[in-house]
Parts: C-alpha cells; sequence; structure tokens
C-alpha cells in the first residue's frame, strides 16, 4: 500500500549544462592566468592550486604544517564546538518553547547575546585562552548555538495544538506531552538547525583562525597572505568549501534516515 | 436505555454548566445526564457554542460555572478515562499506526501485556490490522479516523467525546464507519457523547438526542431513538424522529 517511488529522468540537457558551467569556469580561470590577463601576483590559476594541493600532503614548508594537519585541528576545533552548541543549544530551545520559566529566564539573556557577532568575542577568548584551540571552540559554540537554539523554540511553538488537545484529554502530563508531542513535532526543525549551525560553525571557525592561530585552514590562509602566495590562500579557501560540502552531506543522509515518518 | 431512567446508573452528570467569555453569555446553566453505556448524540444550529461546550466536557477550559461529573465525581483526565475523537485528524505522523493507536494507553502507563493485548484486538475490529506498520500519510482519510477512534476505545473510556468525527467523508464511507462505532460500542458498552450537524448521522447512531438552542445555549429538547438496529434511513419511523428534530432545530 505504500507509495511507487517515481523516477524521474534527468533531462539529458540538465546533465550536459552543469558541466559546461564548470568547464568553463575553470578554463577561463586559467587561461586568464596563463595568457597574463591578470598577474600572478593576484591570483593563482587552477593548475597551480592543484600543485600546491599535491605537494602540500608532504611538504610541511612554508606554512609549518601539512595540509591534513591543518585540515584536521579545523575539523576538530568545528565539530567540538559543534557538538557542544547542540548539546546545549538544542535541549535549551526545546525548553524554552514548552517550559514558561525556562523561557522567561533564558530569552531575555539570550536575545541580548545574540545579535553580537561571534567574531567580536574573539579578543576576549584570546584574554582567557590564548590562540590554542578551546578559544576557538568557544567562538564556534557560540556561532553554533544561535540556530539550534531558536530552531528548536521554533518547532515546539509550531507544534499543532490539536495534537497537544488530544493528549491532554488522555490526561497527559505537562513532561508527557514534551516529550510524547512537541519534540518530535520539532525534529524536522532541529534537523534544520543541524545544517545551520554546522555552517555557522565552520564560517566562523575560519573567521576565528584568521584573527588567532597557529594551525589550522583559516591560519593557512592567512599565511598565504603574509607569504604572498594566492595559490596558497586559494588551496586554503578550496579545502574550507570541500570539506564544509563533504559534511553537509553527511548530516543531510543522516537526516533523511532518522525522519522517515515525517515527509518534508 | 434513557439517562432519567432510575433503573440504569447514571455514569456522566453535568450540572449547571456555564460559559461566560467577558459579557458573552455562551453556555447557559447545561444540565443533563448520560446513563453508563448510552449513546448520547448533540446536535444543535451552527454557531451554537459546540465547540466551547465540547471543550468544557473535555475539561481543556475551565468552566465558568458549573461542572460535569464522572460517578459522582468532577470530571479530572489525569484520574478518569477520557477520549476525544477531533474533527481533523490528530495522528501523530511519526508514529506508525499501531504506535499511535497505542498513544492513549501509554500516556495512561497501561502494562506492556496488557498493552499488546488490547492493541491487536482493537485494531483487528476496526480493520487496521494490514496498515499496522505504515505511516498516516500513507494511509487514506478514512483510515486516519479510524485510528482515532481505535485509540480513544482502546482505553476503555468513562466518557468518549466525539466532535464531528466523519464531517469530511463521503456518505457511503460514512454509514459504513457510523456501523462500525455503533458495534463498537456495543460490544465495549462505553458511554459516548457525539457531537454532530447532520442530524441524519445523529438519528443513526444514537439512543437519544440532546437538541441545542441558540445562543446562549441551553438543551431545548430531548429525543430518544428507541429504534431497532441496524437502522434503515428510509424506515417511515426514521424520518420521523429525523423531522422532528429537524423541526426542532430550526424552531427559535
Amino acid at each position: 500500500m505504500s507509495f511507487a517511488e517515481v523516477k524521474i529522468t534527468k533531462e539529458p540537457l540538465m546533465v550536459i549544462l552543469p558541466i559546461l558551467s564548470i568547464v568553463a569556469f575553470f578554463g577561463i580561470w586559467q587561461s586568464l592566468l596563463s595568457f597574463g590577463v591578470v598577474p600572478s601576483s593576484l591570483l593563482a590559476s587552477p593548475l597551480q592550486v592543484l600543485k600546491l594541493f599535491i605537494a602540500k600532503w608532504t611538504q610541511v614548508n612554508p606554512d609549518g604544517a601539512l595540509l591534513t594537519t591543518h585540515m584536521w585541528t579545523s575539523i576538530q576545533e568545528a565539530f567540538t564546538g559543534y557538538i557542544l552548541a547542540l548539546l546545549v543549544g538544542i535541549p535549551l530551545g526545546l525548553a524554552m518553547g514548552w517550559f514558561p520559566i525556562v523561557e522567561g529566564l533564558a530569552r531575555p539573556i539570550f536575545e541580548l547575546i545574540r545579535p553580537i557577532p561571534p567574531i567580536a568575542w574573539i579578543p576576549l577568548t584570546i584574554f582567557w585562552f590564548g590562540i590554542g584551540i578551546p578559544g576557538k571552540v568557544f567562538i564556534i559554540w557560540i556561532a553554533g548555538i544561535v540556530p539550534c537554539v531558536i530552531n528548536s523554540y521554533v518547532g515546539v511553538k509550531m507544534t499543532n495544538p490539536v495534537l497537544i488537545q488530544m493528549a491532554r484529554t488522555y490526561g497527559a502530563s505537562n513532561w508527557q506531552i514534551f516529550i510524547k508531542i512537541c519534540i518530535p513535532s520539532a525534529l524536522p526543525m532541529v534537523f534544520g538547525a543541524l545544517q545551520i549551525a554546522l555552517a555557522y560553525c565552520w564560517t566562523n571557525l575560519v573567521g576565528a583562525e584568521l584573527l588567532a592561530a597557529d594551525n589550522g585552514l583559516g591560519f593557512m590562509i592567512t599565511m598565504g597572505r603574509r607569504l604572498a602566495m594566492p595559490d596558497m590562500v586559494l588551496l586554503g579557501m578550496a579545502m574550507v568549501g570541500l570539506t564544509g560540502a563533504v559534511i553537509g552531506v553527511i548530516i543531510d543522509a543522516v537526516e533523511k534516515r532518522l525522519l522517515a515518518g515525517i515527509r518534508r | 436505555m434513557v439517562g432519567n431512567n432510575p433503573a440504569v446508573k447514571n455514569k456522566i452528570e453535568v450540572k449547571d454548566l456555564t460559559k461566560r467569555f467577558g459579557d458573552l453569555l455562551v453556555l447557559d446553566k447545561i444540565n443533563f445526564s448520560v446513563a453508563e453505556g448510552e449513546f448520547l448524540s448533540i446536535v444543535g444550529p451552527t454557531g451554537c457554542g459546540k465547540t466551547t461546550f465540547l471543550n468544557l466536557l473535555s475539561t481543556l477550559m475551565p468552566s465558568s460555572e458549573g461542572n460535569i461529573y464522572i460517578d459522582g465525581d468532577v470530571a479530572d483526565p489525569t484520574k478518569h478515562n477520557l477520549a476525544f475523537v477531533f474533527q481533523e485528524p490528530t495522528c501523530l505522523p511519526w508514529r506508525t499506526v499501531r504506535e499511535n493507536v497505542a498513544f492513549g494507553m501509554e500516556v495512561k502507563n497501561v502494562p506492556e501485556a496488557v498493552k499488546e493485548e488490547r492493541l491487536d484486538e482493537i485494531m483487528d475490529m476496526v480493520g487496521l490490522m494490514d496498515c499496522a506498520n505504515l505511516y498516516p500519510n500513507q494511509v487514506s482519510a478514512s483510515m486516519v479516523q479510524r485510528i482515532a477512534v481505535a485509540r480513544a476505545f482502546s482505553v476503555n473510556p468513562d466518557l468518549l467525546l466525539m466532535d464531528e468525527p466523519y464531517g469530511q467523508l463521503d456518505v457511503k464511507l460514512r454509514y459504513y464507519l457510523e456501523d462500525e462505532l455503533v458495534a463498537l460500542q456495543n460490544k465495549l458498552k462505553s458511554t459516548v457523547i457525539f457531537v454532530t450537524h447532520n442530524i441524519e448521522e445523529a438519528v443513526y447512531v444514537a439512543d437519544r438526542i440532546l437538541v441545542l438552542s441558540n445562543k446562549p445555549t441551553n438543551v431545548r429538547a430531548e429525543v430518544v431513538v428507541d429504534l431497532p438496529r441496524p437502522r434503515n434511513p428510509m424506515d417511515p419511523k426514521f424520518v420521523e424522529i429525523r423531522e422532528h428534530v429537524t423541526e426542532l432545530i430550526r424552531w427559535w
């Protein structure tokens, strides 16, 4: 009785066009530099970036660490901050959505802190933690917690009131309604938060590393600027983009598996 | 089986039930009683405060004056077994059909073994066995209402409230589900208050019909339906009762 999968065949044009645009993009970029239209002090060609990418697997210099070391530092920082943001932000947001006491206490402070860009915390974190990993984790935590709280809060608030009434007529307690109705019903919004928070964490990580770091992809970009190596800047940017995209895909897949019953 | 019959125990008693919103008097001292195992229909003109009335009966909303008593005690959903079948679908989309039916018993902490046994029984009665493991968005609208009805009966309700549960279904399906409902009620001996706009439906299912007046709402009349079941809507007696009730609603 379940639905038959509807197969959508892609039109050949929709396969060719994206390939065409990517090839054209890199082609034009490469030729701008090959023919000297743009001086190599301003921009590196895709081939140069690729060459550096291969070299950085084994070469520590000139920026002081292997590409994998930079990536590992960044991922470690991002994930620690991200997980902490989820662990604090989601329960807080869910509780704010259902329990008036929590909403009354937490909302004003949250609304005060929320508009401050996470990067503005950097000077304080340098006082507190120096330029090591904990400071960056703190910045990322601040960045990631905002969407977690907001989405979980809104998700609970959006619970269909008839479902809550239904549970009440069966004599469900406030806590039972929260656990059995509000949280499952907020889940699609919470999963939305996972994606948004990750994007926030990742962008702010790079911001934090640009300003205060001795390691990591953001640091690599800064080093590229200091050493006047556009290829290193671009490589750093490309790695940030790629890693972020891969993590996004993974979270999307996890979400689809967990939310089998709720079709959005 | 009539609420005023001294031979049958009154399960539900509504005394002086009154609701005001500011200066607006919506319900004006409603009094009636329902016998144990009785199937009571409530009909009334549109805008007669039907929703308010149900919200008070289900204790979702506090009354301004008066109360509803179950077995002599003031109704309390944490103490009594109340169940409410809403007009709109109230299935939890993240639960399978079976888990949805189990929800009421889960809230009431029915022991696991009893719960499973009753689930099997009730799911079989309403014909939900085949789709037990599907999600609500994979079954038809009539199935969705059946889930709600099964969930309601599964807690052995002291009082089952129904708010036009079949209002959005077509006529044929409606008769079918009404038959099913009457059969279930007969078997499980639940006390039912069934609110509807459809007079034919009321006469078809009920032992007794209360006709409400316009706002401020009061009980304007009581009609006993002593027809044998299954009922035939073409039967002259059926038609007579139906027209009588229609007349009562129009008369104000």
